[in-house]
């Protein structure tokens, strides 16, 4: 729920309790005056009668005006003047109603009286209908006036509060762009922009150090690599080194050679993680493959694969340099993996580009494939092959999925519709 | 040739001039900016090898110097950065190559003789090798006056051959030469044997001594006997 939401609802009801709270002590307040006001009246037509019975000595025959007045005759002297509420019928023939009466004692010649006398609460009752509508009226317009102040200035007062929310959620850690300074009335608005920003220019920081920190520890790591591989050029040079000796040197060799290889798939996945390969041309994928055949013929011969390629014509927008690489790790995995005499099916189509080769009958774990340093029982590559293809795919938004049927272990790229209609036009 | 290597590390540096320290080159190193620079304005060189990441300012302002100068010599920049932007700055400043670094020896002997080749290529572009006589204009061989005709790799390892003639060579470095670094041989070097083979049978069937010489376990060497 949104917080313009949440702060109507409070308000509102807030509103309407303290409304109707209101209305309420108004009502009691003003029915308890008119009451006072009532009851004074009552006396005073009482003193009137008392004073009418001493001047003239007897009681009056008719009323003086609408109030009932009602003349009893008791033997108590001591009766108390007393005020209550009553119900009275007004006329004959009318329905009872609701009255505020007075008692009191007269004395006509020895002879004691009480006197009653009624007035109508319609006053009151008007009194009630007119404060009910007022407040209905009132809590209308205040509802009213609250929705729409909430709308537009709470929408408006929050406004700096949704961009700052909408520049971190297209935060990109990697893209060197500052937050903008957006000053505003708000002084929380402010600080929070400002806290903002300065987490986002530390975070920044921090990032490019790291990213920085494993370029140089990468390339710093080059140039022993290149003193043990020109080490081990000048040493063979030596031939009267025994065959068990180049055995030692030649696994030297293909350890500097891996990690040297290990070193290149980490910058490069770097590399492809910030976007920083952004060399895009029209390729033909078609001629790429068959190109990427001719460069594996000698690895393809060796273990005596048999290529099965059916090839449509298919052009991609992408790095040349990426594509190279995808390619040249499915070829070098299909044929890895495949087994002596094998077959290795390539599949491209203007939807995709599969790989196929028999290999093992237990499947590989779908989920850590594409993870990096995830590598098969008797795989002596790095580790990183397969998930620089993944991130390479991902970089085109390509979709890359491995399946596995019976000895067939496939990989399938499914390109993007996007691309395709760009190529298009 | 005169030979110039720039380079900040020692091993690297002495392994270098010590595998193109032999008969008919002259070789000097130095491992910072500033004594490149004043070597360079004394001394007229062949070829330079440049390390891009020297510890007294970045290799370009040698490029710069031989640049500002109008000097001829050809440039071979070595770095720890396989980048493309460094390659494309380093090669228009006036670069004539880029090789990143780990490397084997062979390689940069090929891509020096060759950087050289190309600098002198008006006047020299033929290259001999005893009864072997290369044309590289044309890309063909001939043996004894004879033709003779290879594949474009049995051709390019030929050439590789006699840029590090009397050098045993790694199988490691000849593949990585033939097919580059990135596709990844496993090990497995059955198929070189395959084109040197070739080679051989081809030179030695234009009656052409028999110059490749395998070292068991380890590699070949291409030497007059």
């Amino acid at each position: 729920m949104k917080l313009a939401t949440h702060y109507n609802r409070a308000s509102i009801v807030i509103t309407v309790v303290v409304l109707i709270a209101g209305a309420m002590i108004y009502y009691f307040a003003i029915r308890q005056i008119t009451r006072n006001q009532l009851d004074r009246e009552i006396a005073e037509e009482i003193a009137e009668r008392v004073d009418y019975v001493n001047r003239n000595g007897k009681i009056p025959k008719n009323d003086f005006d609408d109030n009932l007045t009602e003349f009893v005759k008791i033997n108590d002297a001591n009766f108390p003047t007393r005020f209550f509420d009553t119900v009275y019928v007004s006329a004959p023939g009318k329905t009872p109603e609701n009255g505020r009466a007075a008692a009191a004692l007269i004395t006509v010649d020895g002879q004691h009286y009480k006197v009653i006398i009624t007035e109508s609460y319609a006053g009151i009752n008007n009194l009630v209908q007119i404060i009910t509508l007022i407040t209905t009226v009132l809590l209308i317009v205040l509802l009213l006036v609250l929705l729409i102040t909430n709308k537009f200035i709470l929408t408006n007062l929050w406004q700096p509060f949704y961009s700052i929310l909408h520049e971190l959620k297209i935060f990109n850690v990697a893209d060197p762009k500052i937050l903008p300074s957006r000053p505003n009335r708000v002084d929380e608005f402010n600080e929070l922009n400002t806290a903002v920003q300065i987490m986002a220019s530390r975070v920044k920081n921090d990032y490019q150090h790291l990213k920085q920190f494993t370029e140089n520890a990468s390339h710093e790591m080059m140039t022993p690599l290149a003193v043990i591989t020109t080490k081990l050029d000048t040493l063979i040079q030596d031939e009267s080194l025994n065959a068990g000796q180049y055995e030692q040197i030649n696994d030297i060799y293909s350890a500097a050679g891996k990690l040297s290889r290990l070193n290149q798939s980490l910058l490069l996945l770097v590399k492809i993680e910030n976007k920083l390969v952004n060399d895009e041309e029209l390729l033909n994928l078609q001629l790429l493959i068959i190109q990427k055949l001719q460069q594996f013929k000698e690895l393809i011969a060796t273990k005596d694969i048999t290529i099965v390629d059916v090839l449509k014509e298919k052009k991609v927008i992408a790095s040349k340099s990426l594509i190279d690489i995808l390619l040249n790790n499915l070829f070098s995995n299909a044929i890895r993996h495949n087994i002596e005499h094998g077959k290795l099916l390539v599949t491209l189509t203007n939807e995709k580009l599969v790989f196929q080769n028999p290999g093992t009958a237990k499947p590989l774990d779908a989920n850590t494939l594409f993870e990096r340093f995830q590598k098969g029982l008797n795989s002596d590559g790095i580790g990183l092959g397969l998930t620089i293809v993944k991130n390479i795919c991902q970089l085109y938004r390509w979709d890359i999925t491995y399946n596995h049927q019976g000895l067939l272990h496939s990989f399938e790229i499914v390109f993007n519709k996007d691309i395709e209609t760009v190529v298009k036009k | 040739m005169k030979l110039l290597i720039i380079e900040d590390e020692k091993s690297l540096r002495d392994n270098i001039f010590n595998y193109f320290n032999e008969e008919g080159n002259v070789c000097e190193s130095c491992s910072y900016l500033a004594a490149a620079i004043e070597k360079l304005s004394a001394y007229k060189y062949d070829c330079v090898l440049l390390d891009i990441g020297l510890p007294d300012g970045d290799g370009f302002g040698v490029l710069d110097y031989l640049r500002d100068n109008n000097r001829s010599e050809a440039v071979l920049i070595i770095s720890a950065k396989n980048s493309l932007s460094d390659k494309i700055l380093g090669l228009n400043t006036g670069a004539d190559d880029y090789i990143t670094k780990p490397f084997h020896l062979a390689e940069l002997k090929a891509r020096v003789v060759a950087t050289y080749r190309r600098k002198t290529f008006s006047t020299n572009n033929k290259l001999v090798f005893n009864e072997i006589a290369v044309n590289l204009l044309g890309r063909t061989v001939l043996v004894n006056n004879t033709p003779v005709i290879l594949t474009r790799k049995e051709y390019d390892m030929l050439l590789y051959f006699i840029a590090n003639k009397g050098k045993v060579i790694s199988k490691t470095a000849i593949a990585e030469h033939m097919w580059g670094d990135e596709m990844d041989m496993h090990d497995n070097f059955d198929f070189i044997y395959t084109h040197i083979k070739n080679l051989r049978k081809k030179l030695l069937d234009a009656q052409c001594a028999d110059y490749i010489k395998s070292i068991y376990g380890i590699g070949y060497k291409f030497m007059a006997e």
